[in-house]
């Protein structure tokens, strides 16, 4: 039976956050959960400009169903957008710029890839000293069968010029004041990959609004910033794209530096594929059993590497021990693993992952610090109790 | 049994619907702290974003100067006169020393998305 108090906190938060999950923000008031289209139990880290994070508990299917897949929008979703008005043009360094109908799009073949997208910021909050940005935690990352021509096709048929070294694409974005539109750039080889896409569909429906209807640029094993939504124009370039989200934005530094250290721009490269990375998705942090046998399950992803190796510690570091990877897997998709565990006696436990690739690259004990908070990819952690 | 429940209930309910409940309830997208610079953020921030973003932070005074030069570049409205005054504020409100933000989570509306 539940005590008063907790009868009072389930009444308080059904009536304040409207039945989503209370949260009590560091100055002490009670916060309403919003109610967003299409978006159930994410954990909202800003709704202007839409960023939503998955909770770590639901990054435990293959195929990440759309309302549970994390949303990261540098502004406004446009507004105003006529499907039946909508086109695609494709010009710069070509000789036969062209554009494209919503339905000529759907008239090309299709192909299917389907691909883990993480946004380079997941993980931020984790870095130490604290960056701004948004303060993701484990979730901004999810897998989704994406579905539209290949982008390879899409460019050919402008036929390109020689000079044709980079890909820019812009969206649609409502873009506020004086801040820099979000364009971006591709290098052509990455562009002609046969899984780089002008993806139309996710999970086999229409892309939705957050996502990036009608169509969306898919650059498999890259950032998801690579991933240009709301996509209205590609233009061929004879160098990368000069604008904000290029430089400063999205750039590492080419050495490792402190934690706190300024970068001078010119020793930065920008981000292009995804780092090893495992999350564990259960049990939670902070959780306490009674269960003598615990499944520990998570995420595991490479970018446009092939994971071959999740292990598990639940002694801190001392030892570890290795994961069953889940059959299903795809070229960019993460793996799903998991690991059966007995403790021999109740305590405390902190349980880690750590995943290896094809690459050869494993996880670090800390992530590399970085002035802007990307690519954090530490072994992953949960604290649980388990009771004797 | 189910008597002292009831009242309990009536209790809450009574609670609920006094104004001074309510006070203490607010949306996200309004909120920003009480101080001398509430409604300087409120006009400089969240003409653009809402509060849980800036919420969430914990930086340092020289990072929020960074941050709110940043903003005013981008058409951030923030009088010179007021400037150093909005970055003490948002140090003071959201530094380093602050308790972890905790966010909300959402719920699914109906419509187009």
């Amino acid at each position: 039976m539940s005590s008063r108090r907790e009868f009072l906190q389930t009444i308080a938060g059904a009536v304040v956050a409207g039945g989503a999950t209370r949260a009590l923000p560091a100055w002490g008031e009670v916060e309403a959960g919003p109610s967003i289209s299409g978006k159930e139990g994410m954990i909202v880290r800003s709704v202007r400009f839409l960023d939503l994070e998955a909770p770590a508990d639901y990054l435990t299917s293959f195929i990440t169903p759309v309302p549970h897949f994390f949303v990261r929008n540098h502004m406004h979703e446009p507004s105003a957008l006529d499907p039946s008005q909508w086109k695609l043009s494709i010009g710069g360094e070509v000789d036969k710029p062209y554009s494209l109908t919503l339905a000529d799009l759907a008239k090309l073949e299709a192909r299917n890839v389907t691909n883990t997208l993480e946004c380079a910021g997941n993980g931020r909050a984790f870095h130490n000293p604290v960056v701004p940005g948004v303060q993701w935690g484990k979730g901004a990352v999810g897998t989704a069968r994406f579905s539209g021509p290949q982008l390879k096709m899409l460019l050919e048929r402008a036929q390109l010029k020689s000079s044709a070294k980079h890909v820019m694409f812009r969206g649609l974005d409502d873009v506020p004041g004086k801040v820099p539109p979000f364009i971006r750039s591709i290098p052509i080889e990455k562009a002609l990959e046969a899984d780089t896409l002008v993806a139309t569909k996710m999970n086999g429906a229409a892309l939705t609004r957050h996502h990036g209807f009608p169509a969306r640029a898919m650059v498999p094993g890259w950032v998801g910033a690579a991933s240009c939504k709301w996509l209205t124009e590609i233009k061929l370039l004879d160098k990368p794209f000069d604008g904000n989200f290029m430089s400063p934005g999205y750039r590492m530094p080419n050495q490792p530096v402190k934690p706190g250290e300024a970068v001078k721009p010119e020793d930065t490269h920008s981000i292009t594929a995804l780092g090893v990375k495992s999350v564990i998705a259960s049990p939670a942090d902070g959780a306490k059993t009674k269960s003598k046998s615990i499944t520990v399950r998570g995420a595991a992803w490479a970018g446009e590497a092939d994971i071959t190796k999740v292990e598990i510690s639940t002694d801190g570091g001392d030892t570890w021990n290795p994961a069953a990877l889940d059959a299903e897997h795809a070229r960019y998709a993460w793996r799903l693993w998991s690991y059966q565990w007995k403790p021999a006696k109740g305590g405390d436990y902190l349980i880690l992952s750590r995943a290896t690739d094809s690459h050869s690259r494993t996880q670090p004990a800390t992530a590399e610090w970085n002035p802007s908070g990307y690519l954090y990819n530490a072994y992953d952690q949960v604290k649980i109790h388990v009771e004797a | 049994m189910w008597k002292p429940s009831a009242i309990l209930m009536l209790g809450i309910a009574v609670v609920m619907l006094s104004p001074a409940f309510w006070a203490q309830s607010k949306l996200p997208s309004s909120s920003l702290p009480a101080g001398p610079m509430q409604a300087k953020a409120n006009t400089a921030c969240l003409e653009c974003h809402d509060a849980p973003i800036i919420a969430q932070q914990r930086l340092s005074k020289a990072a929020w100067t960074k941050e709110v030069d940043k903003m005013v570049k981008w058409g951030a409205l923030v009088d010179a006169a007021d400037r150093d005054a909005l970055i003490e504020y948002l140090s003071v409100n959201f530094g380093t020393d602050k308790a972890p933000y905790v966010p909300a989570r959402s719920s699914a509306a109906k419509g187009k998305h």
